[in-house]
């Protein structure tokens, strides 16, 4: 958490609240992905800032979100497909976490290993996609209409419109963002620290640290099934490259850029990193992976901790308190790990 | 006085070497025990049997008349075994604060009372003064002091104390008896200690459990022990 995160988060929303109003077309129907994308991206932030946890399959959660959104949308539940297609996104997501999370975790599968089979499940989820076509629709994709939103006694909401969609998506990216950092505050962000730190010390000072990382784990891959329900829904279709290898790799880049040890850095580098990718390849077709990984060599060169370490550093430079983040009351832990 | 540890017939081989052979201990609730020998002598050893961090190759460990000797060290924490290990485990990267905090979570859900408790233990374990410090940044002693801080965090009952003078100066070794003999004294903890510092061990004036090549040599009080010619020996290298 950096210091002063919250005000930047702040003025952040507030700045995309008033885009609409300076700027139409495009950017405003794009937007809203590249904020899910950044939702998926803080999945992993809490995971490896928090937990000290990298996965690889953040992208498989999201894909099987995106489907769950497509299939309940097609379930004939009028109005109410949107919110089921939620749910049931983020349960499908949290659920396939839940159960690889407590065969790994359990099993004392750490690091490397656990990258190389979350990997691997995003392969299987993209190979699950591609040969379950009646269910899926195959390499052809699922085609989903944008929800709407039942708001009870006040009629519905239907997010067909641009504008609509733009703002559903903008209340929630920071409801959840809040509830996250929220999180990271409680005892359970604590306790998911101290694993980070020493797991040693924790199991001996009495924490089952296996059902901590899965608790952790489910709760990334049920905001990362969340994600890709809202991102199906938006976009209007879904393909198994949603779950691919690339795609999971892309996130853990985005996260890396944006900064693993903020929450903010990992929804920025969501945001810009998948928008800097969209613009990339659309004017270097070839070469724009190419591109992009000099970036992300150049930014972890500058600065371990991404984006977000880098403008905390400049800032701690700018207000002369280099030593603010020692002298910062304990209580409130947010100041040292930016 | 109840007796809160015993083992019997306690054992442990790696591969051809036996490490620990055949030791019956015994110790009283809220009494301190010393336990000394030469380098190798399995010291370590046994107190990470009676962690859970190494299981014993035969032999049992009864705690508070349950049999243990199956617990992992989760479980063994959880009713109350702490351990400090040799080299200081702490939280390098977190305050002081927040490593004692750590520790008093998970046994105190309450916000008011948990920041009472944590007062009062960096109060015991000297580190008031240093709550903002890293871990990573303070000497070596205050670095055992607040990893014996942490098993006081979480009311761990029996403290397993792996050379907690380490690298300490004497008047930090004089500071730390006392606060051994405050948390027997007052807070009925009991506590195992291996040691080196022979005046620490004098000044501590607890019974001493002498091992030698893996086997109780001796048992009695520091002068006993202390004027015993096998022990001598022992120390010297001439024994067999």
């Amino acid at each position: 958490m950096v210091r002063g995160e919250t005000a930047v988060a702040l003025a952040l929303f507030a700045l995309l609240a008033l885009t609409p109003g300076a700027i139409d077309g495009y950017p405003i129907y794009i937007l809203p992905q590249y904020l899910l994308f950044g939702v998926l991206a803080m999945s992993l932030g809490l995971l490896w800032g928090w937990g000290a946890i990298v996965s690889f399959g953040q992208a498989a959660f999201f894909a099987i979100g995106a489907y769950g959104m497509g299939l309940a949308m097609q379930a004939g539940l009028g109005a109410w497909g949107g919110y089921a297609g939620i749910v049931c996104g983020a349960l499908a997501g949290g659920l396939l976490a839940a159960v690889a999370g407590y065969f790994l975790f359990s099993a004392g599968v750490k690091s490397t290993y656990f990258v190389l089979i979350t990997l691997a499940l995003s392969i299987i989820v993209e190979q699950l996609a591609v040969s379950q076509s009646e269910i899926t629709g195959g390499y052809n994709g699922l085609f989903v209409d944008r929800m709407v939103v039942p708001l009870g006694p006040f009629g519905e909401l239907p997010l067909s419109g641009d504008i609509a969609s733009y703002y559903a998506v903008l209340v929630v990216v920071p409801l959840l963002y809040f509830a996250l950092v929220a999180l990271t505050r409680s005892s359970f962000g604590k306790i998911l620290v101290g694993i980070r730190e020493n797991e040693d010390r924790m199991t001996a000072l009495g924490y089952n640290v296996s059902f901590y990382k899965t608790a952790a784990f489910t709760l990334s891959g049920a905001l990362a099934g969340l994600a890709g329900a809202l991102y199906a829904t938006h976009a209007g279709f879904v393909s198994p490259s949603l779950a691919g290898v690339t795609f999971s790799t892309e996130v853990v880049v985005w996260v890396a850029i944006g900064g693993r040890l903020s929450l903010l850095g990992a929804l920025a580098g969501g945001v810009l990193v998948s928008a800097l990718s969209n613009y990339l390849s659309s004017i270097s077709p070839q070469y724009w992976q190419l591109a992009l990984g000099f970036i992300f060599i150049l930014v972890i060169m500058f600065s371990r901790d991404g984006l977000a370490g880098a403008v905390a550093a400049l800032a701690r430079r700018l207000t002369g308190r280099r030593g603010a983040a020692r002298s910062a009351d304990a209580s409130d832990g947010e100041a040292r790990h930016g | 006085m109840a007796e809160l540890l015993r083992t019997e017939g306690l054992t442990k081989r790696f591969r051809g070497l036996t490490a620990n052979a055949n030791i019956d201990f015994r110790i009283e609730a809220g009494t301190v025990r010393c336990v000394i020998g030469p380098n190798g002598a399995g010291k370590t050893t046994f107190l990470s049997m009676l962690s859970g961090h190494q299981p014993p190759s035969a032999g049992r460990i009864f705690y508070d008349g349950r049999d243990i000797t199956a617990l992992p060290v989760i479980a063994r924490a959880r009713i109350g075994i702490g351990r400090k290990f040799q080299t200081p485990t702490v939280f390098d990267n977190l305050t002081v604060h927040e490593n004692i905090e750590l520790s008093v979570l998970r046994v105190e859900p309450d916000r008011i009372a948990r920041a009472r408790k944590i007062e009062q233990v960096l109060e015991a374990v000297r580190l008031g003064d240093q709550r903002s410090v890293l871990a990573v940044e303070l000497s070596h002693g205050q670095r055992q002091w607040l990893e014996v801080g942490l098993l006081l965090g979480n009311e761990s009952r029996l403290l397993l104390l792996d050379e907690p003078t380490a690298g300490m100066t004497s008047e930090e070794t004089a500071a730390t008896g006392h606060l051994i003999s405050r948390l027997a004294g007052e807070l009925g903890l009991t506590i195992i200690i291996i040691e080196h510092d022979i005046n620490f061990i004098r000044a501590l004036r607890s019974p001493v459990t002498v091992l030698h090549l893996g086997k109780v040599l001796m048992e009695g009080s520091f002068d006993e022990v202390a004027s015993n010619p096998t022990v001598r020996a022992v120390y010297l290298g001439t024994a067999t």
